[in-house]
């Protein structure tokens, strides 16, 4: 299984800077056969052809210098510790699956703390996450806020992650609210890398040819529906082609906040 | 500590996410989104004077056993089969969701939750339906993830048939 994966930001129309970052990175877990008597067999090739995809959107809040500060270094945080304690450990294996999940968690623990350390109190800095890492045919997912995770297989756009806002919140206890107020309320961060709360959800999910992950801050989605989402996603255009539609437009439709998108397409 | 993993199981909207967040953070709503792929949460119990990490695995619920993705039922210790009482389906594809996993992952310790206790009154499960469900090797629960009857006896119930069995 390989990924082609693009990935684009943008600072909005409206904003005066961007505190989106995104990640892309591949992970080699590789061996080289130099010489062997042995009976060279698909257990030991296979370990040259692992590769793990890491791929990451992180939406910063809390003014412009420390929502900046806040997603660069969750993501910094994250990718760095993935890369230090995941590499060496992921395996088909069941049990070091276990090891891994929680390796995850342990990393987002960390990135976390890493913010909380730029400051706390009602303005303090903090960042949305949402990370997908493919490894071979399963996409684990972690997710924090409201940046969002998607898969598209067989002409459909469903969303994996769920958005962490007052909004859903209030609505899983089923308080109606007014959605004019949603600005004010709707929106705010339930929980946030950094923030007073951090409910982390991890998940994963099988991918096949021909299926498209999306990772998305909420520059798109507050812009563009997921129909329309869907109807770029299917065109076939490449994900660099498909990041470049996307922005434009969650820009043509006001760009009223930093966008960011990372396409991945899945292939043989 | 122990890590065991846990398989929800069961068609579309039979109320999988909705126990897995009443036994995990004590808490009830029906407006979620529906699961894509698999949602895990860990949650600690002892059992036995030991304490063992449940890592619960809820599966996407889809239309019936051929849908299931096998490939994420492997290294359960256990399974708990969701089956909405209130909908005949969901208890008619059980049994052939429990031959798939059965074939997947062999017999582990596996229980039944019928979900949705809290609507007894519009349920159509009959004296034959148990009859039939008890010539089977679970255990049969009756649980709501609403009022959080019978949910926390089920998964502990599980946790203890997980720890008699060697890993």
């Amino acid at each position: 299984m390989t990924l082609e994966v693009s990935g684009k930001t943008h600072l909005g129309r409206v904003r005066t800077s961007n505190e989106d970052r995104y990640f892309i990175g591949v992970l080699h877990k590789a061996m080289e056969i130099v010489d062997s008597n042995l009976e060279v067999t698909d257990a030991i090739t296979s370990f040259s052809q692992l590769d793990a995809y890491m791929l990451m959107v992180a939406d910063g809040v809390g003014g412009v210098a420390g929502g900046e500060r806040a997603s660069q270094s969750a993501v910094f945080s994250l990718t760095t510790y993935l890369a230090r304690t995941a590499a060496c450990t992921y395996d088909p294996d069941v049990e070091q699956e276990d090891e891994f999940l929680q390796r995850l968690e342990e990393a987002l623990q960390r990135a976390h703390d890493v913010v909380r350390s730029i400051g706390t109190g009602s303005r303090a800095p903090a960042t949305t996450l949402t990370m997908a890492l493919v490894l071979g045919a399963r996409a684990y997912i972690a997710h924090v806020g409201d940046s969002r995770a998607y898969i598209y297989r067989g002409g459909r756009l469903r969303q994996i992650t769920r958005d962490q806002t007052m909004s859903a919140y209030l609505q899983d206890l089923g308080v109606s609210h007014d959605p004019r107020g949603e600005n004010k309320l709707g929106n705010m961060l339930a929980s946030a890398v950094g923030g007073s709360t951090m409910v982390p959800t991890i998940g994963l999910v099988d991918v096949a040819p021909g299926d498209s992950l999306l990772l998305c801050s909420d520059g798109l989605t507050k812009h563009v529906p997921d129909d329309r989402i869907a109807e770029r996603l299917q065109s076939g255009k490449s994900a660099s082609g498909v990041c470049d539609e996307l922005v434009n437009a969650a820009l043509a439709a006001g760009g009223t906040d930093n966008v960011t998108v990372i396409v991945a397409r899945v292939s043989q | 500590m122990i890590q065991k993993k846990v398989c929800m199981v069961g068609v579309f909207a039979t109320g999988k996410t909705s126990l897995v967040r009443r036994f995990v953070h004590s808490k009830f709503s029906d407006q979620y989104l529906s699961t894509v792929g698999v949602k895990i949460d860990r949650k600690p119990v002892r059992v036995k004077e030991q304490d063992v990490n449940l890592l619960l695995w809820d599966l996407e619920g889809r239309d019936g056993a051929q849908d299931i993705q096998t490939s994420y039922l492997r290294g359960s210790s256990g399974v708990l089969y969701v089956v909405d009482g209130t909908r005949r389906e969901t208890l008619v594809q059980i049994a052939e969701i429990h031959e798939l996993v059965s074939k997947s992952i062999g017999d582990v310790p596996s229980a039944i939750a019928l979900n949705k206790a809290d609507l007894t009154s519009a349920w159509i499960i009959n004296d034959g339906d148990r009859a039939e469900l008890g010539k089977r090797p679970w255990h049969v629960f009756e649980t709501s993830a609403l009022t959080g009857a019978g949910v926390e006896r089920a998964f502990v119930w599980l946790a203890e048939q997980m720890g008699s069995v060697a890993s």
